[in-house]
């Protein structure tokens, strides 16, 4: 086995800044060298790196964990030991320069974000004739490679706004891509002003924070918080303390509910994925949205866990009020799927519907249990988490990508109108299906094994209401993929459809349907896997590993 | 008698209060996209400005008035005079984020306005209230 560390660490410092620098000069290179495929074949260059190295995190991340058990007054419990690299830009320790720590959550998501990153790609280079000027939408799309991965990566308060304002302006630029279609720009026009109003508001959560604790570091954050834990638990903490970052938590919270389209701030969403060029629907799908969702879980389990002053009071309260928004979010999302006639809008609703589960399971950590038992429901939880993200990002990929073939078979979005086109494609149909399939949670795919773990932890945890819920919200929204997949595959065609080429493109939709199918046939092993990860970066251990790495880089930074 | 320094913070402050409801009240219900525009950049600014507020320090104590934060002869510095120093100067990294800020502002502005620009081109108004081919 080879020693990962060094490389590791030089790889998380490396990954983000190399992107955006190889994004920024592609239009310069692309002046010389004219070809039309260049853009696209560089992206693929750029992006397989990218793959590689979240991988190689990945897997450094994975050698470091191992089990311990610890004694603290008579309790014995096991924690997940990991160490989480911490990379201090320009040699500053920690608290002082902007540094980038990943730790188990990070790493998984990261793997996941690194691979679809390679799809979109790989898609853009099959939707590449549609892209009248290429340079710019692979210039784009390579720094909106370079925020989402920075947002996940970062360690600081105040890189995460200067990322996700990295990877907006890039999504707004991408939907608006096909400039002179009105509806693009009306759809990336009601998202941007959203979305910066959202980012300032966030930039005002995050002032405050600054005020009250004196640094923007999240290591720092937590480590602060857990020093004034226990002041507050005897009504002696600072005034003021308690409400001021209840604020600042809930004014950052908004942009990133918005930026995952949570239920009441979804109605930028549909617009978007039904007018974007369709990898970046897909795109957004899988990795803009769960870069809310990780956004979401960072602030709420790592930087203001339940050993905070806000922990102590108004945690739970918010937490509340996401079960019940993804509930709701959930409910909705699948009855307007079923109303919807364009094929992406509908898809776009089921994005919803799913965020809405998501973020249900999420928020279980508001519970008053006993630690060791809220752990082990939190794993399950998290684990539920992780493996609905990577289900529904793999289903909504291969959906759009099949789609696409459809759309531009059909010449039209609307359901209606390409009725049987599927049946000129019999692989990509099939395929299709299979993705239909996954995002319902029929047995053999991975989409089935993370609603039943939703389940479970809802059951485990007393939430009978809420277990019931995700059985609702699943329930609902078969209809909606019924209707889609009998009106594209089993209805006899009306008319006479143009038939697209898609030699490689079709092994690559095949190949990642089996891939859906593989996943959750061995799904055994992966829970195993991922419940390791999530034990060493969500639980009460995890909290320490977080905190005790980013102690070590600073007294290792400060020699 | 009133504290000079007192009043013109109170009246800072309170203006921002005030053009936080402006910018958002002009977000959400101006029709126009470009007053939408103006009122995201009078928003970006009431940030801003927060975020200067927070660095300020009043030195030795918030009754005084603060001197400017100037060695005269660094030459013979000492702990005590750089302590000082230190003391009397403002917060330098909100001022460094601000910086960031209002240029990752600039960028979002300069998009918005190149977006309504299409707009404009594509249906001839900017009002946002005749612009609903999209159900949202």
């Amino acid at each position: 086995m080879v020693d990962l560390s060094g490389l590791a660490y030089d790889l998380t410092g490396l990954t983000v800044p190399l992107i955006a620098i190889f994004a920024f000069i592609l239009p310069l290179i692309s002046k010389i060298v004219k070809n039309k495929y260049f853009p696209g074949i560089y992206a693929l260059i750029v992006t397989l790196f990218a793959t590689l190295s979240t991988t190689i995190i990945f897997m450094y991340l994975g050698s470091t964990l191992e089990h311990k058990t610890y004694t603290f007054r008579n309790i014995t419990f096991n924690a997940t030991i990991s160490k989480p690299i911490v990379y201090g830009f320009g040699g500053w320790p920690p608290p002082i320069g902007i540094s980038y720590e990943v730790d188990g959550l990070n790493s998984l998501i990261g793997v996941y974000i690194g691979w679809i990153m390679l799809l979109i790609v790989l898609f853009s280079l099959w939707y590449n004739r549609n892209l009248d000027e290429p340079e710019w939408y692979y210039t784009l799309l390579l720094g909106f490679e370079a925020g989402v991965l920075g947002c996940l990566y970062t360690g600081d308060a105040f890189n995460l706004f200067v990322m996700i304002e990295v990877l907006a302006i890039s999504s707004y630029a991408l939907i608006a891509y096909h400039k002179n279609n009105p509806g693009s720009i009306e759809a990336a026009i009601k998202y941007g002003i959203l979305g910066a109003t959202a980012t300032t508001i966030y930039f005002i959560g995050l002032m405050i924070i600054y005020g009250i604790y004196g640094t923007l570091n999240m290591g720092h954050i937590l480590y602060k918080n857990l020093q004034v834990f226990g002041n507050v638990m005897i009504g002696e903490a600072p005034p003021g303390l308690v409400l001021a970052t209840t604020l600042a938590v809930s004014l950052a919270l908004w942009v990133f509910t918005l930026k995952s389209g949570l239920f009441p701030n979804h109605f930028w969403l549909p617009d978007a994925y039904s007018e974007a060029p369709t990898p970046i629907s897909a795109a957004l799908a899988g990795l803009s949205e769960v870069i809310g969702i990780y956004v979401v879980i960072r602030f709420l389990y790592t930087v203001f866990p339940a050993f905070s002053p806000i922990g102590y009071y108004y945690r739970g309260l918010i937490l509340e009020i996401l079960l019940i928004l993804g509930f709701l979010g959930g409910v909705v999302g699948a009855l307007m799927m079923f109303i919807q006639r364009d094929l992406k809008r509908l898809l776009a609703y089921s994005s919803i519907s799913h965020i809405g589960l998501i973020f249900m399971t999420l928020s279980i950590g508001f519970l008053a249990l006993p630690m060791k038992r809220l752990d082990s429901i939190l794993v399950i939880a998290f684990t539920a988490v992780v493996t609905h993200i990577i289900a529904h990002g793999l289903g909504k990929t291969l959906l759009f990508m099949s789609s696409e073939i459809f759309i531009e078979s059909s010449g039209t979005k609307i359901m209606d109108d390409m009725r049987g086109v599927g049946r000129k494609y019999p692989w990509v149909s099939l395929a299709f299906i299979a993705g239909f399939l996954n995002l319902m949670g029929a047995i053999p795919f991975i989409g089935f094994f993370s609603k039943l773990l939703m389940y479970q932890a809802f059951i485990e945890s007393g939430l009978l209401l809420a277990a019931i819920g995700v059985i609702i919200v699943s329930a609902l929204s078969v209809p909606g993929y019924a209707k889609a997949i009998y009106a594209i595959v089993f209805s006899t065609p009306t008319r006479e459809y143009r038939l697209v080429k898609t030699s490689g493109f079709k092994v690559l939709i095949i190949i990642i349907a089996l891939a859906l199918l593989l996943l959750g046939v061995f799904y055994s092993y992966i829970y195993s896997m991922i419940s390791e990860y999530i034990s060493s970066s969500i639980t009460m251990g995890g909290l320490f590993n977080y905190e005790r790495a980013f102690h070590e880089a600073f007294s290792k930074l400060m020699g | 008698m009133i504290d000079l320094v007192d009043y013109f913070l109170t009246l800072i402050v309170t203006a921002m209060i005030v053009n936080l409801g402006l910018a958002l009240y002009g977000i959400f219900f101006r029709p126009s996209m470009i007053k939408k525009i103006i009122a995201l950049t009078i928003l970006g600014d009431t940030a801003n400005t927060f975020a200067i507020i927070l660095g300020y320090r009043r030195w030795p104590s918030p009754k005084t008035p603060s001197r400017p934060p100037v060695l005269v002869n660094y030459t013979d510095a000492t702990p005590d005079t750089l302590k000082e120093f230190v003391g009397r100067a403002v917060d330098p990294l909100p001022q460094a984020l601000v910086l960031t800020a209002i240029v990752i502002g600039l960028a979002v502005t300069l998009f918005m306005v190149f977006l309504t620009l299409q707009i404009y081109r594509a249906y001839g108004t900017t009002d946002m209230r005749k612009i609903k081919k999209l159900k949202g």
